[in-house]
This record gives structure tokens, C-alpha cells and sequence, in this order.
């Protein structure tokens, strides 16, 4: 269980730089019991945090607290402390079993019933003899998920935890994850994939370029970033004609022509203007030639909300 | 174990067996060719195996046992559980003299006991002598591996440069020196040892003790505070 009334992890006005690079910028927030998604584009500064979090990257400026105690240097602490780190790393002369017992011991516990749990939760009875080196990347994932929660932890950090698991592993580990959550244990997850996180955390931090751009209800953010206009570019034969016709749509909020001659149309339903072009196209003889989205990076996405 | 098992890779006991076999072999060509009392010591025991081999033998295991976590990334492993920093850098430590050690005391005594010289209980003070000297080198070269990733080029100037040059010709640094606490701990068992620049046992173990622990607190605090990625 966590602390009963308190957050299970709280930031204040963290930061992180490295000589003159900014990871992390004056980031405060709270996590508490359930499933926290961190969602932010690679290099954001999410593992930064997450390795905040842990005690193992000291913030240059603010404080990081887990449980209500100060996590730098509260060896303590990993008692209560679950984590799996985004670097895909296991000791490969090791079975999967000799790892998750190796995970209990340096918790000093000597229990083959919680190692057996365990692997269990990672669904991996049939290959915990096998030496790891031997493991798949989704394989190597769930023993590494198993060797954080032998110690059954009140604060699980995860970072990535679905990079290289299959569709079915991504089900079963947001069964697993929803399980622990109704025993009162706060999850984060990071990932740079939205679905991702929908489909696990009820509640997201949005980093973007070092700072933390949103935090909320997983709803409520993900209607904001649907609304947002796209940049599309359409390439046709009779190009002024087309941008008239296309400027007309609903759909449409602005359309300009660049230098090669292509259009730049800014929509916020992308759907329907696939939908309405080639049939713009056909109505005044022009010829189609592709359509395609400029701006539909994670980056950019992100950045919308950033300057909401 | 888990430290003995990162440390020892194949690679390792490849290097680790040439780097002992090479002064066993020359002792045995030097002593069926010059064959004159103090060959082998002299040359090829303080010159070869306690000034070069010893050294980059404990510097190729020591630098690598932190080093090598820092570069794959399985020093996160250890550090995110509840397990007191010096315990992991104690593992580490010894794990590389459980492997240095036996090893380059074997070769000590058995090119002592060689040497017409080697007498007595001299096969046993080399070894005493290398013993000492591993531990201090590994101390110092542990913190090293965790200080750079640099480690093996910085450790190869100082045993080159330090050890093997600036202390054999300086008498002054001679107390700043590990060799010099190898020779001296030898050197307080069995006087086939002395040389000019030896230095009596006593402050040749307090020396060695002092770098042992001092080394080994930096390594402690440096886990302890660095950033872990």
C-alpha cells in the first residue's frame, strides 16, 4: 500500500541539465495510486524523470520525493520501490529464474513461493530455466518486469515496459497493470506511443522538449490534441483551381501554395478532406497526385498542447 | 559471484593466461641460458611481473568490473535495490583479487623459487609481496573503472609512467608508490628483496593499506553519487 493520504510521488520544480542541455525543465507534479501514463516524443526528458524518480540521476535543481521520503540516496526505499528501466538489460548467463531470484535476494528475501509468483505474473513458467541470452526481446521485457515486482512494491516505474512485446503480450501486461492498480499501488508508465498509454493509465503527464506540457485525465488531453489543425500537402495538376475549390470545405481552415507549386492546407478533419479531394479533383479535370500529412510527428503533436 | 562472473569473461582468462605465462616463460629461457643468482628476481620479477604485469593484469579486472556495468547498463541492476553501496563496490574489489591474487602469487613464487637466490622462505615473501600489491592496485584501479571510461588508458600511464619509470629513478616518491610497498612487504620477510629504493615493511603496509581504503571510500562515494543512466 502506499502512503495512505499523501501522493506517492511528488516533483517540485525539478530540473535536469547536462553542461549546457537542458533534460529537464522546472517540472512539478504528483502521482498517485492507480496508473500514471508519461507520454511525451523520444528525447523528452521522460527517462530523465523517470530516472529522477529512482534515485539514480540526481536533479540539478528541485527535489524529487517517493512515498514521502526523499529518494537520492534512500537506499532504504527500494524496499518499497519496483524498477524497470527503458535500456533492454539482463545478465544472459543467467536463467530467467537465477534473475528474478537474484532481484528477490538483493531485496533480502529468500522465497521461492515470490519468485514463483512472480514469473508467474510475467507468464513465463515454461521458459524461467532457459538462459536469458536465449529470451526474445518480448520475453527479456517480462522477466525484467518480474524481477521488479518480486518485492511486491508500492511504486512500480516502468519505463517503456512495451517496447518489443507483441499485441498479446500488450494485452496481457494492461490486465496485469490494471490488477495492480486496484491493490493500491501507483504505476507510472512511460512511452512515446499514445495508444500506448490510453490503453493502460487512466491519467497522463505530457512532457515535450524537457517540460512537462499537460497533466490529467488521459480523456481530456487526448481531446485537445484531436482537435488541433493538421498540415497536409496536396499535389494536383491545376493547382490554383484545386486550392479554390479546396478553401471552400468546412473542413478546411486555410490553403496556401509553396514554391513547388504544391498546396499547404491546414484542416482539423483530416478524414473528410481525403475523403473530398479526389472528388474536388475529378469535378474540375484535375489530376490528383498525392496527399500527404506534414506535420503529424509525435513532436509536433505534443507541441500543440505545449502552446495551448 | 555474480561480481566474479562479470568480471572473469573468456576474453579475460585469455589475457590473463598469456600475461602469466610470458614472464614464467622467459625465466625458464633466462635460467637455462645466464643461470647467475638474482636473474630472475631482479629482471624478471621486479622488472616484468611487479612493474607491468602485475599492474595491467589487476587493471584489466578491476576497471572493468564497474566499467563494464556502466557500459552495458546493468550497474541500474544493483543500484535500484536495497543493497548499502559499499557492499557493491566490496563485491567488485573482491572479486578481482580472488582472481589476481593466486595468480600472480603463483608466478612470484614460482620465479623465486627458480632464481638460485629463492630461498627459504623467499618464494613465500614474493608472494606475501604480490598480494599486498594486488590489493592496493585493485582498490585504486575499481574507482578508476568507475571514474572514466577512459580507465584502461589512464591506468596503462600510470603503472607506465608512475610505477615503472618516475618511482624507479626517484627516490623521494618511492613511499607513493605501490611497487615500492610490494618490494618493501617483501623485502620484510626475506632480504634477497632489497634494493636501493626498498622501503621497510612497516611503512610499505601502512601505504598500501592507506591506498587500499582511501581508494576503496572514493569508489563508495562515487557510486554513491553519480548519475546512473
Amino acid at each position: 500500500m502506499t502512503t495512505a493520504s499523501g501522493p506517492a510521488v511528488e516533483v517540485q520544480n525539478v530540473s535536469k541539465w547536462y553542461g549546457s542541455v537542458v533534460a529537464v525543465n522546472e517540472a512539478s507534479f504528483d502521482v498517485y495510486p492507480g496508473v500514471t501514463g508519461i507520454l511525451g516524443p523520444n528525447g523528452a526528458g521522460k527517462t530523465t524523470l523517470l530516472s529522477m524518480m529512482c534515485g539514480l540521476v540526481k536533479p540539478s535543481r528541485g527535489s524529487v520525493r517517493v512515498l514521502g521520503e526523499e529518494v537520492q540516496g534512500n537506499i532504504g526505499l527500494y524496499r518499497r520501490i519496483g524498477v524497470m528501466l527503458e535500456h533492454d538489460v539482463l545478465y544472459p548467463f543467467m536463467t530467467g529464474r537465477d534473475f528474478v531470484r537474484l532481484a528477490a535476494r538483493l531485496q533480502g528475501m529468500n522465497d521461492e513461493a515470490a519468485v514463483d509468483r512472480a514469473i508467474h505474473a510475467a507468464n513465463l513458467e515454461d521458459a524461467q530455466h532457459r538462459a536469458t541470452g536465449t529470451y526474445s526481446r518480448g520475453m527479456r521485457q517480462r522477466i525484467r518486469l518480474a524481477g521488479a515486482i518480486v518485492h511486491e512494491p508500492d511504486v512500480l516505474i516502468l519505463d517503456e515496459p512495451l517496447n518489443g512485446t507483441d499485441p498479446r503480450q500488450r494485452v496481457e501486461f494492461a490486465d496485469f497493470v490494471a490488477r495492480l492498480s486496484t491493490q493500491g499501488k501507483a504505476i507510472l508508465i512511460s512511452s512515446h506511443i499514445l495508444e500506448e498509454v490510453e490503453a493502460l493509465a487512466d491519467r497522463i503527464l505530457l512532457v515535450v522538449s524537457g517540460k512537462l506540457a499537460a497533466a490529467g485525465d488521459f480523456h481530456a488531453i487526448r481531446e485537445k490534441l484531436d482537435e488541433r489543425p493538421f498540415q497536409v500537402r496536396i499535389g494536383a495538376s491545376k493547382q490554383r483551381e484545386m486550392a479554390a475549390a479546396l478553401v471552400a470545405l468546412d473542413a478546411v481552415e486555410s490553403v496556401s501554395l509553396d514554391e513547388s507549386g504544391s498546396i499547404e492546407v491546414f484542416t482539423r478533419n483530416v478524414a473528410e478532406l481525403q475523403r473530398m479531394a479526389p472528388r474536388l479533383a475529378q469535378d474540375i479535370g484535375s489530376r490528383l497526385y498525392r496527399i500527404e500529412p506534414l506535420d503529424d510527428s509525435l513532436e509536433s503533436v505534443f507541441s500543440y498542447v505545449v502552446q495551448r | 559471484m555474480l561480481a566474479l562472473r562479470q568480471s572473469v569473461t573468456r576474453r579475460k582468462i585469455a589475457l590473463l593466461i598469456i600475461l602469466s605465462l610470458l614472464p614464467l616463460g622467459l625465466a625458464v629461457i633466462l635460467d637455462s641460458t645466464v643461470a647467475e643468482e638474482g636473474t630472475l628476481i631482479g629482471p624478471v620479477l621486479g622488472g616484468l611481473v611487479i612493474s607491468v604485469t602485475l599492474p595491467i593484469t589487476v587493471m584489466v579486472l578491476a576497471t572493468g568490473a564497474f566499467g563494464n556495468e556502466v557500459e552495458d547498463r546493468t550497474l541500474s541492476l544493483l543500484t535500484t535495490k536495497p543493497v548499502p553501496r559499499w557492499t557493491i563496490v566490496l563485491a567488485k574489489f573482491a572479486a578481482t583479487v580472488v582472481v589476481a591474487a593466486p595468480l600472480m602469487a603463483a608466478v612470484a613464487a614460482v620465479i623465486t623459487m627458480m632464481d638460485p637466490d629463492g630461498t627459504g622462505n623467499a618464494p613465500l615473501a614474493a608472494a606475501v609481496g604480490v598480494v599486498v600489491g594486488v590489493v592496493a592496485y585493485a582498490s585504486a584501479f575499481t574507482w578508476l573503472g568507475l571514474l572514466t571510461t577512459r580507465a584502461l588508458g589512464f591506468g596503462l600511464v600510470y603503472v607506465l609512467l608512475w610505477e615503472a619509470l618516475i618511482t624507479t629513478f626517484l627516490s623521494g616518491t618511492r613511499y607513493l608508490s605501490i611497487r615500492s610497498y610490494i618490494f618493501g612487504t617483501a623485502y620484510g620477510i626475506n632480504d634477497v628483496f632489497g634494493e636501493d629504493l626498498t622501503i621497510a615493511m612497516t611503512p610499505a603496509l601502512v601505504g598500501a593499506a592507506l591506498v587500499t581504503v582511501v581508494f576503496f571510500l572514493l569508489t563508495v562515494r562515487r557510486l554513491s553519487r553519480m548519475d546512473i543512466q
